[in-house]
């Protein structure tokens, strides 16, 4: 009974942690500031959300794969903003605060 | 409409306010960025479905897109870098 309750806490922290996200996508204003909510909050999200799937699923074969997935995203998600992110200092992009200094 | 189906209508909201910043993003990094979020949450609700359904085989697909994502946007990036030169 304790790990059903478990399970469902971890998903509910991951979904406060989307909603989080979600609202700092829609109130930072400068793209250099949203690569926060796409690098770290949606991987936080993410993985406490396979984590108390894992709990909910029990130990199989298929949280064996949830795990690995998990892992994955780990890695890849900071890694995919972090190219992002230097594909737009590389070409330049400026955001408003840094045009007035240059 | 159990507990697990009520957060999957959370994670398609959630998709649905993270496209909306995809199609306003004033640069193509915010879309992209955006796209990347959207990905992870399509991921999510793969993984989601496939713990309701019981099905196994979901969680490959979910496996491979993540693979495929992560592929796509570092190639996305690295061609708009110079402006698809």
């Amino acid at each position: 009974m304790i790990f059903l309750w478990l399970g469902r806490f971890f998903i509910i922290f991951s979904m406060i942690f989307m909603l989080i996200g979600i609202i700092g996508l829609f109130r930072f204003k400068d793209f250099y500031l949203r690569i926060l909510i796409s690098a770290k909050i949606e991987t936080v999200g993410l993985l406490a959300m396979l984590i108390g799937l894992i709990i909910l699923s029990g130990v199989s074969f298929a949280s064996l794969k949830i795990l690995l997935i998990g892992l994955v995203l780990m890695f890849t998600n900071p890694l995919a903003s972090h190219a992002i992110a230097r594909s737009a200092r590389v070409n330049g992009y400026l955001s408003p605060w840094e045009k007035i200094d240059d | 409409m159990n507990f697990l189906e009520l957060v999957l209508c959370g994670i398609a909201i959630y998709t649905v306010f993270s496209i909306i910043r995809v199609l306003l993003g004033p640069s193509i990094w915010d879309r992209l960025l955006c796209l990347n979020v959207v990905s992870a949450k399509i991921i999510m609700a793969i993984v989601l479905l496939s713990v309701i359904s019981n099905q196994d085989y979901l969680l490959d697909i979910a496996l491979i897109y993540a693979f495929l994502g992560f592929l796509g946007t570092v190639l996305i990036a690295r061609f708009i870098e110079k402006r698809g030169d």
